[in-house]
């Protein structure tokens, strides 16, 4: 499937009978780069770790193509002007899978298996040129500054290297940790991401360019880190992070960082980690203030602080709430410090405290963490919530029994609602005057689970907040009607 | 006895402020808490605010001191 060689390549004839598409691909050395003459190549590879790549890369070629043949070959040593230097063959059973497949492959070989040109020109001179465009070589002096650290050196180096490293969101606090997790060498990075880059990330988002806008961004992500260490290997996973996929991606990885603005993802991620032994870095950041901790197995998790996530609309999101680009860009500098500090294993993690920092001021503070006894993950608790919204009248009776509704919209707010209902504004809402149990009702859930909110803290339970507004009460006349 | 509170993120612009001194009576952290929310709509339910004391989180039934620093943390969901 993958071979290195140091004698001349030549293609084979493929015989394939139930393949329609043959792609045959050749890199040869020409007489000129970047505007000088070049008189010869030099190859040179890693060849342990190439030949490793290389068949991994076939591998999923065949894949993610469909290809019922792959052969590439990659000469080293000194090559002339015209000889053949790399060869891709591939059959497919249609020709746009062998086509794409054949691109495809150049692509990764060229950014994945480490492989070195050292270009020989007219002048007599010669430079390494690195995969795409960095200058690489397995021990090229790029870490040097970090192994002269006591707390790195070559072994801590080779832990880097030797690291699966899982990022989930490649968004604001994304851009703040990856640079820093490629940059230092980590050798494995997977990304999760299923968004494409909007022209309103930018501000935040500084890995990617402007004529990034459009594409998906774990694939502009992956380029990223490819350019800034072509010896990385990127798993990207252009998808949303369910609870169908998150136990085998968590799973294949040392450590997992959590990059999302979705609580219900930083939940998912918190229950995966802890049944899994992976220790997670999360943070989250508002406006001008975050906060940052590391769960690690056996010690207090995201549940023990807060049971259950809370509805999306009533934290606020970024779009929502607006966010300036350095804010997630720093927690996610510090999620990034918190990995290092694991895998090299210096100075302490955040296992049991509560970053919390406010970039106004410049004022942190820390908060002591412990496991809830309570907690329904890690200490097999039963956490009792009362709950606050109800997806629709019929299960308000079920469980409130006979309530009054209660439209909290204000006056001038349209359309009225159709069923027998007392009309009480937010604006006016008086929490002695609400009669009991009651189901509050709102244009989108908001203002009515706020509202039931503030019951429950006056130790009222028996209000409940109509999810999704009063579109949820259409289905109930719906069925009203059918029942 | 008079305590000092700390808001964060939404409960921070839901109250206007960061932090305030109060002149309190005796009660349990999570009473405190839930007539700030009242008194200024902060409008989470008791469950989703966590509540650290002197550079600590919590239980919910810790007796307020004089001098103490109660800081109230939504959970967070920004990135």
């Amino acid at each position: 499937m993958f071979r290195l060689t140091d004698q001349p390549i030549r293609a084979k004839l493929l015989e394939q009978s139930g393949a329609g598409g043959f792609v045959s691909f050749e890199g040869k050395v020409r007489n000129h780069a970047g505007g000088r003459d070049v008189v010869r190549l030099e190859y040179e590879a890693y060849p342990e770790l190439a030949q490793k790549e290389g068949e991994a890369l076939c591998q999923e070629a065949v894949g993610q193509f469909g290809l019922l043949v792959v052969e590439v070959a990659h000469r080293t040593g000194l090559l002339e002007v015209g000889e053949t230097a790399v060869l891709i063959q591939v059959a497919a059973p249609h020709r746009r899978e062998a086509f794409a497949a054949c691109e495809w492959i150049i692509d990764q070989l060229k950014h994945r298996v480490p492989i070195w040109k050292r270009e020989h020109y007219a002048t007599g001179d010669s430079g390494w040129i690195g995969s795409d465009t960095t200058f690489a070589a397995a021990d090229d002096g790029r870490w040097d500054r970090q192994v002269a650290l006591p707390e790195v050196g070559r072994e801590g180096q080779d832990k880097l290297r030797a690291a699966r490293v899982l990022l989930i969101g490649v968004g604001g606090l994304g851009s703040g940790s990856l640079p820093y997790l490629a940059g230092a060498g980590i050798g494995t990075i997977g990304l999760v991401d299923a968004d494409d880059v909007d022209l309103t990330n930018l501000h935040r988002q500084t890995i990617y360019k402007s004529e990034d806008v459009g594409r998906k961004k774990v694939d502009r992500a992956a380029d990223f880190v490819r350019k800034l260490n072509p010896q990385a290997v990127v798993e990207a996973f252009p998808e949303h992070l369910t609870a169908q996929i998150v136990d085998r991606l968590v799973g294949s990885f040392d450590w997992i960082v959590d990059g999302t603005d979705s609580l219900e993802v930083k939940f998912l991620l918190n229950d995966a980690c802890l049944k899994l032994g992976k220790p997670l870095v999360t943070a989250s950041v508002h406006r001008f203030e975050g906060h940052l901790m590391t769960v690690v197995p056996g010690g207090p998790c995201l549940r023990c602080l807060f049971p259950v996530p809370p509805p999306p609309h009533c934290v606020g999101t970024c779009a929502e709430t607006g966010i300036l680009g350095v804010v997630p860009g720093i927690f996610g500098a510090l999620e990034a410090n918190e990995v290092m500090k694991g895998i090299l294993g210096y100075g302490k993690v955040l296992s049991h405290e509560m970053l919390v920092l406010d970039l106004r001021t410049g004022e942190t503070s820390r908060f002591a963490r412990v496991r809830n006894n309570d907690c329904p993950i890690c200490s097999g608790g039963i956490q009792t919530v009362a709950v606050l919204e109800t997806d629709s009248l019929g299960q308000a009776r079920d469980i409130l029994g006979e309530f009054t509704l209660v439209d909290v919209r204000e006056v001038d707010e349209l359309p009225e609602i159709e069923l027998a209902h007392l009309r009480v504004p937010m604006s006016k809402f008086d929490p002695g005057k609400l009669p009991t149990p009651a189901v509050l009702v709102c244009e989108s859930g908001t203002r009515s689970y706020q509202l039931a909110a503030r019951m429950q803290a006056l130790g009222v339970d028996s209000v409940l907040s109509l999810k999704g507004g009063i579109g949820s009460l259409s289905d109930d006349r719906i069925e009203a009607r059918d029942g | 006895m008079r305590v000092l509170i700390r808001y964060f993120a939404v409960l921070r612009d839901r109250r206007g402020l960061g932090e305030e001194s109060l002149e309190v009576e005796p009660m349990t952290v999570r009473t405190l808490a839930n007539q700030l929310t009242v008194n200024h709509q902060l409008d989470l339910p008791p469950s989703l605010i966590r509540i650290a004391v002197n550079g600590e989180f919590v239980d919910d039934q810790r007796l307020l001191a004089d001098g103490d620093t109660v800081v109230l943390i939504p959970p967070v969901a920004g990135g």
